[in-house]
């Protein structure tokens, strides 16, 4: 009996780690490239799961429309504030990148509660549930995975065998010499922070797939932690150690859930948002670059 | 000894401003509300002033001391009210909390400070904030996610009269001390080898430490001052005045956020500056209140970034480069 | 009694060894230069010293104290010094302030107080001949500037030896010159020891040092009187490459060495 349960939460772990990890591959594809770390990660999360709503319960679209839309808008928002903010500051000491990325997800957070007001909202999708052996899934989550599969899939061969792929690398690498080889690194910035807030944004939508309640304009900030978290377990600067980070992440959270909810006293779900506090503490005493990054 | 006292100079503009706040609050009917406003704010952003401004490290969860302040606050009071012989003592016990929480929360950030820089220490602080936040939610202590309600213990143990002047003046009143404690230490630590120490670790730690530094001490006096500084506020404006608390109500990253305005616009490192910025966010927030309520942050969001981007040295610091080599610039610091 | 003592000390990065059971004695008051090619490891062997690094193997006495594990900022107190390479001055500091810095944490740490500490700045900042940018941002210095209130700042501490790593680099001849005047004040007058650090400005060291201790490949060379160390095959195969042909080469570094006596 606690092994079912055990091990439909750990798939349950599993799956939402995808997204997870996606999310995180954000972060680390602007930090890789620009060394900017974006403090506002989770209220572009937000976006993407406001995006998601107001498609399915205003135009009756699918959150799988909402996909392309949050990668559009999301891309969007990020040339925005790379041409007015980000780039300014790309010289400047990294305290001030910290809090102008800081005061961005403030200002995002603002405008979703001018927009939408402070309430709790949520969507249902009524997909129905698929049936496995050891556990019962509801299919939204499947899609989420499998999204979220996808789009690191994609992100992979883009990255390695076409030439605005290659260039994003190789700026990563050493912006110096990518310069000097005739990459425009200027527009390489901003075309890397724009898929990196399009590829957060998208994870917002996975993510109501996945948690289709809850929506409010302060949800983002849980979400930083955890991509942080996850980020410095598979290594602040390389996207596919983020993902991968991200399916342990979501695996150990659950099964940390499923231990906790058995412990009497105890709300197991805020303590299992706590424990990503505890797992960055951890991972600080034993490897503060991250397990899998240099 | 005239160059030592002359080192304080700097001292006077903002001891004057605090003065001059009083007494308008205190004099002029229904001022004081807004003047405790902008006390609680210059309090919050010289208290910061000193952890970022000397150590060049930014904390982005620094509410967790302001927070753990007010619980020391509650908890003294919850536990201690039932002890009807210490009377206005638990006030007393309610600090000693606040300022033993707040420590154990400095040396965890010092802790970490060894180990990360920049960014990650700056997020690895809203890692504490949230993860005590949730803790407190998820474990069930200090009453969970409901919190702790004690206005009532309080009347019981001192006497509604008593009480009334504490929550309408002596709460407040302390912010105010406590602005001008953090004002002066500001400037005594920058003064002092720990100022020296500070610059020199923030400007190249290694170098630091073969020149002699024990770099690991002085971020953790600083990280400690700062610390007890903003739990004295918590405990203060918000334990001592409100009478309850909750996590979801004090473990608020917008208050950190507030304090980074503050510093910034009056400029970061320096004295005056937090003063400065104190008033100006002060009265814009109460302004705002009036007109447009909840719409403060909307508004300043954009304007820390524009100030990011312009200004970064706040009023204050474009002052001190215009009064450079003026008989006026041994007053701006 | 030796001041300075270095027991076998080596140290290892991962399979490269960069230090190689080097023992060196250093007495009060003397003045001895470590010269070697490019990685030759005399950094590497400076940063032992200092506290950067910890050695392997071996063991770091100064003063008569084992300080191998000591953290590095407790060595400054000692009575330590170390000049890098590369200045590094707390660039928004003064350059007053950054040479008081000096005297705050060395071996006056705890009789000083931050105004003597200015004071004692400002006479180092004389004795250098920075009295003119006393109350500059130190990152606004020339780079030659900014070594000298290296010097400044690390004499201001009041040391017992001195380690200077390339104190002459990027400088020209002239410099070079009053440079080694200079450090030979600083040597009589501070009565302090020094190790002055070159990898080839040879002029930095002869003329200068007592005694000279040749590395390459973090092994120790040769340690003899600056002549014979200078003038040893082994030294200059080290650096040409080949051995040398024996008479053209004794006239070739002996006009060096000449040069600097006239």
């Amino acid at each position: 009996m606690i092994f079912t349960l055990l091990a439909g939460n750990l798939t349950h772990g599993l799956l939402l780690g995808g997204v997870y990890g996606l999310a995180t591959m954000g972060l680390s594809l602007i930090f890789g490239v620009i060394n900017v770390v974006n403090v506002g990660h989770g209220q572009f999360i937000m976006v993407g799961a406001f995006v998601t709503l107001t498609m399915f319960t205003a135009l009756g679209l699918s959150p799988v429309i909402a996909l392309p839309a949050a990668l559009i808008i999301g891309m969007a928002l990020g040339f925005f504030f790379f041409y007015t903010v980000i780039r300014r500051l790309i010289k400047a000491p990294e305290l001030t990148s910290l809090l102008a990325t800081f005061a961005m997800g403030i200002l995002l957070e603002e405008i979703a509660k001018l927009i939408f007001g402070a309430d709790f909202r949520g969507y249902n999708w009524g997909l129905g549930k698929i049936t496995l052996p050891i556990t019962t899934i509801p299919m939204s989550k499947v899609y989420a995975f499998i999204g979220s599969v996808v789009i690191a899939f994609f992100l992979y061969f883009w990255f390695s065998k076409t030439r605005l792929g290659t260039a994003i690398r190789s700026v990563m690498e050493d912006s110096e010499g990518a310069r000097v080889c005739g990459v425009n690194v200027g527009w390489i910035y901003a075309l890397s922070f724009a898929i990196g807030i399009g590829l957060t944004v998208m994870s917002g939508v996975l993510l109501t797939m996945f948690i289709p309640v809850g929506i409010n304009p302060y949800m983002g900030g849980v979400y930083t932690l955890k991509a942080f978290v996850i980020a410095v377990l598979g290594g602040l600067t390389s996207p596919y150690g983020a993902f991968f980070a991200g399916l342990i992440f979501g695996l150990i959270e659950n099964g940390a859930y499923t231990l906790f909810a058995m412990i009497p006293g105890v709300a197991p779900f805020p303590l299992t948002v706590s424990l990503a506090f505890w797992m960055l503490f951890f991972l600080l005493l034993v490897k503060p670059t991250g397990l899998l990054g240099k | 000894m005239k160059k030592t006292i002359s080192k304080y100079y700097p001292l006077i503009p903002v001891f004057a401003a605090y003065l001059i706040m009083f007494i308008i609050g205190f004099f002029m009917p229904g001022m004081w509300q807004m003047v405790a406003l902008l006390a609680f704010y210059c309090a919050l952003g010289q208290s910061w002033n000193i952890f970022m401004g000397m150590t060049g490290y930014v904390d982005f969860g620094y509410v967790t001391f302001i927070a753990l302040g007010t619980y020391g606050m509650s908890l003294g009071i919850t536990y201690f009210a039932q002890y009807e012989w210490l009377g206005i003592g638990i006030i007393g016990i309610g600090i000693i909390f606040a300022m033993f929480l707040a420590s154990l929360s400095a040396l965890l950030e010092a802790f970490i400070a060894l180990r990360l820089r920049g960014a990650y220490f700056a997020i690895a602080c809203i890692g504490i904030n949230e993860g005590l936040r949730y803790f407190i939610e998820g474990a069930k202590i200090w009453g969970g996610s409901e919190g702790l309600i004690y206005f009532g213990a309080l009347v019981q143990a001192l006497g509604r009269g008593t009480v009334n002047q504490l929550t309408t003046f002596w709460a407040d009143f302390s912010v105010f001390i406590i602005a001008a404690l953090a004002a002066f230490l500001n400037m005594h630590y920058m003064r002092s080898k720990i100022g020296y120490a500070l610059t020199a670790v923030r400007e190249d730690e290694d170098a630091a430490k073969v020149m002699g530094i024990n770099a690991n001490k002085y971020k953790t006096i600083a990280f400690l001052t700062s610390g007890w500084l903003g739990a004295g506020v918590g405990a203060m404006a918000w334990g001592l005045k409100l009478g309850y608390v909750y996590p979801g109500d004090v473990f608020v990253i917008h208050y950190t956020i507030e304090c980074i305005v503050v510093v910034l616009l009056g400029g970061a490192g320096t004295l005056m500056g937090p003063v400065i910025g104190g008033l100006i966010y002060g009265l814009s927030k109460y302004w705002l209140a009036v007109i447009m309520p909840g719409f403060q942050l909307l508004i300043f969001a954009p304007i820390i970034i524009i100030i990011i981007v312009i200004a970064p040295e706040g009023v204050v610091g474009l002052l001190k480069s215009k009064l450079k080599g003026t008989k006026l610039e041994m007053f701006i610091e | 009694m030796a001041l300075l003592k270095l027991e076998n000390v080596t140290k290892r990065f991962g399979g490269l060894v960069a230090v190689d059971k080097i023992s060196l004695e250093i007495k009060e008051g003397e003045l001895i230069g470590i010269v070697g090619p490019n990685g030759s490891g005399k950094t590497t062997l400076f940063n032992v010293i200092s506290g950067v690094y910890t050695p392997e193997e071996g063991k770091v006495i100064f003063d008569g104290k084992d300080i191998t594990r000591l953290p590095a900022y407790k060595r400054a107190p000692l009575g330590l010094g170390r000049t890098f390479q590369i200045p590094r001055p707390f660039s928004s500091a003064s350059v007053r302030e950054n040479v008081a810095i000096g005297a705050m944490f060395g071996t006056l740490a705890d009789k000083v107080s931050v105004d003597d500490s200015l004071d004692i700045a400002d006479r180092y900042i004389d004795m250098v001949g920075l009295e003119a940018h006393r109350d500059k941002a130190s990152g606004t210095l020339t780079p030659v500037e900014k070594k000298l209130m290296e010097i400044a700042r690390a004499l201001a501490m009041r040391p017992k030896l001195l380690l200077m790593d390339e104190a002459m680099a990027g400088m020209n001849p002239k410099d070079i010159d009053d440079m080694v005047k200079f450090i030979k004040r600083i040597k009589e007058e501070e009565k302090i020891a020094i190790v002055s650090m070159v990898e080839h400005i040879m002029r930095a060291v002869a003329g200068l040092a007592e005694r000279v201790m040749v590395m390459n490949q973090g092994m120790k060379l040769v340690d003899a009187k600056t002549e014979e160390a200078l003038s040893d095959p082994r030294v200059i195969e080290v650096y040409l490459g080949h051995p040398p042909d024996e008479s053209k080469w004794r006239s070739e570094v002996w006009k060096e060495v000449k040069k600097k006596d006239e």
